[in-house]
């Protein structure tokens, strides 16, 4: 897992409360849960973008709030203030924008992935796998006149 | 004792009962390594792994080397945050830098992308090969003397066509929408055996069932007596002379952080570490051949999203049972597949509750995507840090090209009963009937709001009789130098505009036959 610092991961949380899906069946209290999955991710990602990623936060902590009009840092707006700085921050095109669809991508990966959420979905893809594996393994032993395992 | 979560209980698949002997785990490994071998090879997936075996077949000492690690069948899961950074290069996260930028997924494992494919097997296009033929003047890549080889590609990676009941409702949505349009559907063949319709191609198949690199060729090559190390990343060739004698590289952890260093040295180096990668080495290793890295083509993919009032439950079903290439000649094939929920949100717009309003959908959605045979030639290029980056810009032809393509899928969509289909144009995000259809072509789409990606790049040290026109020859050898080969998507002379697997593996076949031929 990746170590980021105090500042930047204060930044990243408020990143994800203002990302992260709100109502319609999508309420579930699992920021840290998020939060950890997503450092997991940052630990795998090219040396450049591990370096750059802590000083896109610092620059979206220190800059974004003014470029929407607001006062202070990031991580002190409500999830829909930092939600209009983030769309703002996207529109600077470039590294910026880089950076929230990074950000986008990591929070709703780590997110929509979660077991209460897809189990929110009805989805249980694992279950499916484990029930397809062994159907598979009896028809191969099957067909082949093979005992399984 | 408690069952882990991935673990089946009862009977269990081939796949999951592999023997890999011979294997070195490099991220264990202290201290230095130094090898000898008549071969090493440079990556595992469908061009490496299947020269190795057919090297190793015909007596060679094999060495393989492989940058990431061996991931057992066994030990998949269909979590895509875990699988992807097992198994993806810089975890799913390259980019194609241009206007627009394409996101490009490779595997970095024993198996290469031949783990995280969509399985499909579709033969080299004989408008494509008969073009090598008489524009490059590769004779020896006719139809007719492809044959053999393709043939033998199919039989290596069990290629068939899916069963019917394993078709999810997204494959009928897709076959009505096909029918509606009266645009004749083709039925994808597959390397796999005896697919159950899990859908979890591109993250590693858990069922077994996909019969890539990492189940088939690499094992074998292994039981037959080639060696395999891990977590072993080349960073450049060994020369005497004009003469290949080795490769040199570092050992890695997962993470790709170095921990020792390698010497191979062997009378033949195979380099098959992608379209990316391999130019990248050419390059680190001082081949100054301006061909090298040029000619890249990318068949960059755009996805539209429909959205029906039925519940289709696209996570159900096998993976794209069918294509369309009724558009083929035209550069244009359509398909469809079941993104998993954590990976389509990405790629839908907005933030907190007016994200959440669309994904409560998710199961409502049938994603399908047009892949484009692109004309414009992109290239790798070395970065300050010595890594191959990709460059791209899609060029007139291929953007009209690219929009037509959204707008035949997105009339498909339509057709197939979807009330909205989401566009992958930030400046067109969205189409509410197919009387607005006529809006995707009507000018020009600004082309740094167009979402493409990516997972086949080709073309990048392509065979060409003459040293002005490809980085290698009819046999996949180095212009210039001896005793260095590729066989990989580089090699391939140009854009094929279908899935390449089977291309690749035949390529591999071919060539390898003439190695020891000329050895």
């Amino acid at each position: 897992m990746t170590e980021l610092s105090s500042g930047s991961s204060r930044v990243l949380r408020a990143a994800v409360a203002a990302i992260r899906p709100r109502g319609h069946g999508f309420d579930q209290p699992i920021d840290d849960a998020v939060l950890d999955e997503m450092q997991r991710y940052l630990a795998r990602l090219p040396a450049p973008f591990r370096l750059l990623f802590p000083v896109g936060l610092r620059l979206l902590e220190w800059v974004g709030p003014a470029l929407a009009g607001r006062h202070g840092r990031f991580s002190q707006l409500a999830p829909d203030e930092g939600r209009s700085v983030l769309a703002r921050f996207q529109r600077l095109g470039g590294p910026c924008a880089g950076l929230v669809l990074g950000l986008r991508a990591l929070v709703f990966l780590a997110f929509y992935q979660h077991p209460t959420v897809l189990a929110s979905l009805g989805i249980d893809w694992q279950g499916r796998a484990d029930m397809l594996t062994r159907q598979r393994a009896l028809l191969l032993a099957r067909t082949a006149g093979e005992p399984p395992s | 004792m408690m069952a882990e979560a991935n673990e089946i209980a009862g009977p269990l698949p081939p796949e999951h009962r592999l023997d890999y002997p011979n294997v070195t785990c490099g991220a264990t490994v202290t201290g230095n390594l130094a090898w000898h071998a008549d071969v090493v090879v440079v990556g595992s997936g469908a061009g490496g792994a299947t020269a190795a075996a057919r090297l190793r077949d015909a007596g060679r000492e094999v060495v393989i080397l492989e940058e990431g690690g061996l991931h057992r069948v066994e030990t998949f899961t269909t979590d895509p945050g875990t699988m992807i950074r097992r198994l993806y290069r810089d975890a799913g996260t390259t980019m194609i830098g241009g206007t627009p930028p394409i996101i490009f997924a490779e595997g970095r494992c024993v198996g290469g992308s031949t783990v995280i494919n969509g399985g499909m097997a579709w033969r080299t296009p004989e408008r494509v090969l008969r073009r090598w033929e008489r524009e490059l003047g590769l004779a020896g890549l006719s139809p007719e003397a492809m044959a053999p080889y393709l043939a033998e590609a199919e039989r290596i990676l069990h290629v068939e066509p899916n069963a019917e009941e394993t078709w999810g409702r997204n494959t009928h949505l897709f076959l009505r929408g096909a029918a509606a349009l009266g645009w004749p559907v083709a039925r994808a063949p597959r390397n796999m055996r005896r697919c159950v319709g899990l859908n979890n191609c591109a993250l590693g198949c858990p069922t077994g069932a996909k019969q890539g690199m990492h189940v088939t060729e690499i094992p074998r090559a292994l039981s037959r007596g080639a060696a395999l190390l891990t977590h072993a990343r080349v960073d450049r060739v060994l020369w005497r002379g004009w003469r290949a004698v080795g490769v040199r590289g570092r050992l890695v952890d997962d993470a790709g952080r170095a921990r020792g260093h390698f010497t191979v040295h062997a009378p033949l180096v195979v380099l098959a570490a992608g379209a990316r990668h391999t130019p990248g080495i050419l390059k680190r290793s001082g081949v100054a051949a301006r061909q090298v890295g040029r000619g890249l083509h990318t068949h960059p993919n755009a996805k539209c999203v429909g959205i029906f009032d039925e519940r289709i439950d696209p996570w159900i079903g096998t993976h794209q049972a069918f294509h369309i290439h009724h558009f083929l000649d035209d550069g244009i094939l359509i398909g469809y597949a079941a993104v998993p929920p954590g990976l389509l949100a990405a790629t839908l717009p907005g933030l907190g509750p007016e994200h959440a309003e669309r994904m409560a959908l998710y199961n409502h959605m049938l994603t399908a995507a047009t892949l484009i045979d692109d004309e414009s030639e992109g290239r790798v290029i070395l970065g300050p840090d010595r890594e191959p980056y990709l460059l791209q810009t899609l060029g007139d032809a291929d953007l009209r090209r690219l929009q037509r393509g959204v707008r035949l899928t997105a009339e498909l969509l339509f057709a197939a009963g979807a009330r909205r289909v989401l566009l992958p144009f930030g400046d067109l995000p969205e189409l509410s009937s197919p009387e607005q259809l006529s809006q995707i072509t009507a000018h020009p789409r600004e082309r740094s709001t167009i979402e493409l990606m990516t997972v086949h790049i080709m073309s990048t040290a392509r065979m060409a009789s003459d040293p002005a026109h490809g980085a290698t020859d009819p046999q996949g050898m180095l212009h210039g130098a001896r005793g260095l080969a590729v066989a990989d998507a580089s090699v391939l002379p140009g854009s094929i505009g279908v899935n390449p697997q089977v291309t690749i593996v035949a390529l591999a076949l071919r060539n390898a036959e003439r190695w020891l031929d000329a050895s």
